[in-house]
């Protein structure tokens, strides 16, 4: 695929960028932290952990939930998914922004919003009297309202891909719609799907947040378990023994993943099919239905959170205009912008670098597949002069956000039509050009969806809590711990209020990275055909 | 170097930087425990000259690492209100302990559980919530003190009641306060806590309470008095500001402060005690293992504990 373009590119000058940096950043603390832990591995505590019940058990558990996730994901994400690609209807788009609010939310403020609604005391159990705390479905729902939204965005952006005439030619021979469903539209999103999939999967399995407030201690994953060993007692031979199993174990399914994509990955059509209005009872119903179950599974506990936001009073409100807020909502903006420019930068040229190369793809999940716990503390052992410094900040933002441009782009190059950029090339324009021109518009969706998804990354607090941080780098994340660090009604409001902010912070960003592209752009380069449910001739 | 609960007015800190013709630049290292951890992996190359956070329940494992240096300038020589160990100053002082939910058991009716052992009671089920020892401070505080308090076998024996009887366990404080305890939503009217807790419900009331809604639960073997204290690190650089920094934190302006902010006792003696702290009165009794037996059997307990109240 795209053999003219791709071969000259200069594949190794391009991998060198992001695999420097996951060496620096990734592999040689990691290396550094396992000299120190393998020295005192011996027999007896693989032996002690190989009889372990308890870790068996939680290896099972932490595999289990990330399936149960990924299908439940699958079962509901596509669907809806479906029917925001195909259908237009007012506030869709704003829609697709909404449901990526999940991922930037404080996980203990999530939380606050998932029990204010599903909880013991919440608005479902004073209905219904069924109460879900303490049991694997609120720990399910959890990792629902954080990751649908990954499924969900990669699906539409998939079906919006699928090829109008193959669609109209199997309708014209007679298939029904869900035969062509089957037959024509999922063949083409599945890698998109596989690898929406796999993050949602590599998430859940190293669950390290919302799932395990919610179903409390019992419910553990095996990274909890190496974060304890590491972090509290030291333990460092044990705990490398394990993050190494689960490094081997995520490893299996991101290489997985990468191969399935470039097995599967075709390059698609270029025209598109156009959404249309629903009509009748059951399109609406359909559209009503989509629109219900987000509202279920990721709007209700945010808004249940704004609610008491909203009646939390002046006095919480004021938190707003404190110096040390607008200290930190500068912060975050500026680390957000910084982290942003670095992984786009990581992202793209990974994703150019792995157009052909399996091992370099599944590479992409790296920063996912190793145990953060891990990392930080290698980091910490490997550059200690350099362990409170902004560059380091940046770097593991940066670093845990990078994978969603690089999954997100390389998907959308597989499905690019090779002849458009072998025509820009016989008619000379050089590699870069036709990049420029050419290759970036087309896939310039994807890329806005996951530089979306990084920018979430660096706004949320993935990165924030591992690493040593200075006062002055406080984030709105930060502050909305150190308030709930503290007893005290007005504590829990400002924390709420804080999280409101960020959450409109995070809308504003999402609103200037993923400008809906336009149908009537004269003043793109290359538009892609859209011909209104036509096939293009 | 610092836990991440460290917290002192701004101006003080500017006041301490113009004087001491110092930059200060403060490390948050997670929680006590974590921070420790990681000063004692980098001692090679210290990433900071003093430390402050060091409790009695990290003391000796402190020392034992030899990621410390005595101090015993004039901070170190006066006495503390509490004792900590050679070479450490103390700063503060507080009581892990279970704190209630005053409305709630006013509705209920149910009396308050005198005894450890009357919450492993029927009466008591599903009420109690605490934290992980092993990612919780206060958490590995109360733990302790259930075995201080009752002797290791009977501790245990209590915490597999406990189990029975449907104790929460939660990762860290704000989990347990913010999401189980009644008092925020949360179906638990008893909680681990801190002494001082009732208190800063009342300073940081919306309706400016002036009674607390909560209280102190001081039960035979479950309050922990935590100290803790400021030491230079081992190897560190700045050895005259780190001392400075040191008898700052000793000061009266800090410790007057550190009150409120940290929400901890003044361990310099005579400290004006803020208004609101009459709401948190000290408890009279309290359970702590020796030191010695802390930094031995600590993380013995704490597989012990995991193997009993969650495998």
């Amino acid at each position: 695929m795209n053999a003219t373009g791709a071969s000259r590119w200069p594949t190794l000058g391009l991998a060198a960028l992001p695999l420097g940096f996951l060496a620096l950043v990734v592999v040689a603390p990691l290396v550094r932290l396992s000299t120190v832990a393998l020295a005192d591995v011996d027999g007896a505590i693989l032996a002690a952990l190989v009889r372990d019940d308890y870790l068996r058990w939680r290896l099972a558990w932490t595999v289990l939930q990330a399936l149960l996730t990924c299908l439940l994901a699958l079962l509901i994400g596509l669907p809806v998914a479906w029917v925001l690609a195909r259908r237009s209807f007012p506030g869709r788009a704003l829609v697709l922004r909404l449901l990526m609010l999940p991922f930037v939310v404080p996980t203990l403020v999530a939380a606050l919003g998932v029990l204010a609604v599903w909880g013991p005391r919440g608005v479902f159990a004073s209905w219904t009297g069924i109460q879900w705390q303490d049991t694997p479905w609120l720990l399910l729902y959890g990792n629902l309202f954080f990751n649908l939204c990954l499924v969900v965005r990669a699906a539409v952006e998939a079906l919006e891909r699928v090829s109008a005439a193959r669609v109209a030619a199997a309708r014209t021979l007679g298939a029904t719609p869900w035969r062509a469903f089957w037959r024509v539209e999922w063949p083409a999103i599945l890698p998109w799907l596989a690898s929406a999939l796999c993050l949602v999967f590599l998430y859940t399995f190293s669950g390290f947040g919302l799932a395990l407030v919610l179903g409390g201690q019992r419910f553990a994953t095996i990274e909890v378990e190496i974060y304890t060993l590491v972090a509290h007692e030291l333990k460092l031979a044990p705990a490398g023994l394990l993050a190494l199993a689960m490094l081997l174990l995520t490893g299996l399914v991101a290489l997985l993943y990468a191969w399935v994509e470039r097995r599967l990955g075709a390059p698609a059509r270029a025209d598109h099919i156009a959404r249309t209005r629903p009509s009748g009872l059951w399109q609406w119903c359909a559209v009503w239905l989509a629109l219900l179950a987000l509202l279920l599974l990721c709007a209700a506990p945010i808004l249940a959170i704004a609610l008491q936001v909203l009646l939390a009073g002046a006095g919480a409100w004021s938190v707003l205009w404190e110096p040390e807020t607008l200290q930190a909502l500068w912060n975050t903006v500026r680390f957000t912008c910084a982290a942003l420019v670095l992984a786009t930068l990581l992202g793209v040229t990974h994703a150019l670098a792995a157009r052909r190369s399996t091992w370099l793809r599944a590479a992409a999940f790296l920063p996912f597949v190793v145990s953060p716990v891990t990392v930080a503390f290698g980091l910490l052992l490997l550059y200690p002069a350099w362990s409170a410094s902004l560059p380091l900040l940046i770097g593991a933002y940066a670093l845990l956000a990078y994978p969603f441009v690089a999954n997100a782009l390389g998907a959308a190059l597989d499905s690019l039509p090779p002849s458009l950029a072998q025509v820009a090339r016989t008619l000379g324009a050089s590699p870069l050009r036709v990049f420029w021109r050419v290759t970036l518009p087309l896939v310039q969706p994807a890329l806005r969806r996951g530089m979306a998804f990084a920018a979430a990354t660096a706004l949320g607090e993935f990165a924030v809590t591992l690493f040593l941080s200075r006062p002055e780098w406080a984030t709105l994340t930060t502050l909305i711990y150190e308030r709930l660090g503290r007893p005290g009604a007005s504590n829990r409001a400002q924390a709420l209020v804080l999280a409101a902010e960020l959450m409109l912070l995070a809308l504003l960003v999402f609103v200037l990275i993923d400008r809906p592209v336009r149908d009537r752009d004269g003043r793109r380069p290359l538009p892609p055909y859209r011909a209104a449910g036509l096939p293009h001739a | 170097m610092a836990h991440a609960s460290f917290s002192l007015p701004k101006p003080l800190l500017a006041k301490f930087e113009s004087d001491a013709g110092v930059k200060l630049s403060i490390i948050k290292g997670g929680d006590a425990g974590e921070m420790l951890n990681k000063l004692i992996l980098t001692r090679a190359q210290p990433i900071a000259d003093v430390v402050f956070g060091i409790d009695n329940a990290l003391v000796v494992k402190a020392q034992a690492a030899d990621v410390l240096e005595a101090y015993n300038g004039p901070a170190g020589q006066r006495p503390a209100v509490v004792p900590l160990a050679a070479g450490v100053v103390a700063v503060d002082y507080g009581f892990v302990t279970i704190n209630y939910d005053r409305a709630w058991f006013a509705k209920s009716g149910l009396a308050l559980p005198r005894s450890l052992d009357d919450l492993a009671q029927p009466a008591y089920r599903n009420l109690l919530a605490v934290m992980h020892p092993a990612t919780s401070s206060p958490g590995y505080a109360f733990m302790l003190s259930t075995i201080a308090g009752l002797g290791e076998e009977a501790a245990f024996t209590w915490w597999g009641r406990m189990r029975a009887n449907g104790v929460k366990v939660t990762k860290g404080w704000s989990e347990a306060y913010y999401t189980e305890f009644t008092r925020n939503g949360g179906t638990r009217p008893l909680v681990v806590s801190y002494a001082s807790s009732p208190a800063a419900e009342v300073f940081y009331s919306k309706e400016k309470l002036t009674e607390p809604p909560t209280g102190s639960l001081n039960l035979k073997g479950a309050v922990f008095r935590q100290v803790e204290g400021v030491a230079l690190v081992r190897g560190g650089q700045q050895r005259e500001a780190a001392r400075r920094f040191i008898e700052f934190l000793r000061s009266a302006p800090v410790q007057e402060a550190l009150q409120t902010t940290m929400w901890m006792y003044a361990a310099e003696p005579g400290t004006a005690r803020p208004e609101v702290l009459r709401h948190a009165a000290e408890p009279t009794a309290f359970d702590n293992p020796p030191v010695e037996a802390i930094a031995a059997r600590g993380a013995d307990w704490v597989s012990r504990w995991t193997g009993v109240v969650l495998k």
